[in-house]
């Protein structure tokens, strides 16, 4: 057996990695195994939503590493993406116990966490991801819905113009970064009335103009109320949108009874065949 | 003394603080002597006045591509080229799996 080259197994000093989730407010959301992932990690990369918050996750450890610099207006998302997998994962190499904190949940319509835990696997380094409270949760209880009443399909908005998928429109849908929708080059961090446009013709296949569009913003910090505004679909392409925002459409048809199926049990009870 | 920060983390996870009504907790920091910034914050209940004591850092928080499990299919950067802002025209060939 070649004894020189050390492989993560041998190493004395292991590397490993966790990617928390810091929840989406300020105090409110961190959980206490996540907060003892921050401080027991040797170096602490961040990928938050509110500056503030940024600020106080500063005060839990000496070296926290914040992503936001790897953005730039005209550059990839995907190339930030990669980088950020790549700045971990170079710290994880060099024997360091590295915590990636991301705001909300760390495995929720983010690409770099998931991606990052299957590099260091594959290199056989620990890796861990800790859930976090998610802007979904947030909007579960803040617009009150219940995913489980109708069901409820959740998209990356810009999906739903690049993809022919196929939405069910008796349950709820939920549409993530709307406020960029339609930027195919990853490039852009807002697109405007034309491309939200394009959305609402997607939409309106199986929605009315006139239904109604819930516009969502959880709270950052925990001086801050849940912002909800109402809207027509129609209305979507003028509507002033953040990037931070979440577009959901109640049901607009009712649940459809499947006759066949209700026949099929019905049979299958008179068999005495159900349990 | 408490400093913005702090109190911030005291609100968040305190049931009382955290729904209080902005007059009362606009109040209890007045009370406390918690900055400027933080209690016009409160009373007008608009977070952007933190900015003058905390800074204004403004935040990106896209943290996902849109091609979901066809990576492979979106606009790919490791050549360093500009991204093609359309897609390309799809070539006829199995689907790929998603991972
Ligand atoms: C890349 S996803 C990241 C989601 C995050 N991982 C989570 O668990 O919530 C970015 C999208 O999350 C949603 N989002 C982010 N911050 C939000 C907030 N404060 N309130 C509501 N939705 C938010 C928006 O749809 C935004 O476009």
């Amino acid at each position: 057996m070649n004894t020189t080259s050390l492989s993560p197994q041998d190493n004395p000093r292991r590397g490993s990695l966790a990617c928390v989730g810091l929840g989406m407010t300020l105090g409110s959301h961190l959980t206490p195994l996540a907060r003892s992932h921050i401080e027991q990690a040797d170096v602490v990369f961040a990928a938050l939503s509110d500056g503030i918050v940024e600020l106080w996750l500063k005060r839990m450890h000496p070296d926290v590493r914040s992503l936001q610099p790897y953005y730039a207006e005209g550059k990839s998302r995907m190339k930030t993406y990669r980088e950020w997998v790549e700045l971990m994962m170079t710290e994880v190499r060099a024997g360091k116990r590295v915590c990636g904190v991301f705001y909300g949940h760390p495995g929720i319509f983010a690409w770099s966490p998931r991606n990052a835990i299957e590099t260091a696997r594959a290199e056989g380094f620990d890796a861990h991801m800790e859930p976090g409270i998610s802007a979904e949760d947030c909007l579960y209880a803040d617009v009150g819905i219940d995913p489980g009443r109708f069901g409820c399909q959740h998209f990356e908005a810009s999906q739903l113009l690049f993809y022919e998928r196929r939405i069910d429109n008796t349950g709820y849908l939920v549409l993530w970064q709307v406020g960029l929708v339609g930027d195919w080059s990853l490039t852009r961090f807002r697109t405007g009335p034309a491309c939200r446009q394009l959305l609402v013709d997607v939409l309106s296949q199986d929605y009315p103009l006139d239904h109604e569009v819930i516009i969502y913003r959880g709270a950052t910090l925990p001086i801050e109320q849940p912002r909800i505004r109402r809207i027509a679909l129609r209305d979507l392409p003028e509507a002033v949108l953040t990037p931070e925002e979440t577009v959901v459409l109640p049901p607009a048809s009712p649940l459809k009874p499947n006759l066949a199926m209700r026949a099929q049990l019905e049979e299958l009870d008179k068999a005495g065949a159900i349990v | 003394m408490t400093d913005t920060i702090e109190w911030l983390e005291t609100i968040g996870k305190n049931a009382n603080l955290r729904h209080a009504p902005a007059e009362e907790l606009a109040h209890t920091l007045e009370e406390a002597g918690a900055s400027e910034a933080l209690k016009a914050a409160v009373k007008f209940e608009d977070s952007s006045r933190l900015s003058t004591e905390l800074g204004n850092k403004p935040m990106k928080v896209d943290h996902n591509p849109h091609t979901g499990g066809h990576e492979e299919e979106g606009p790919d950067h490791d050549d360093g080229q500009d991204a093609p802002s359309q897609p390309p025209k799809p070539t006829p060939s199995e689907p790929s799996p998603g991972k």
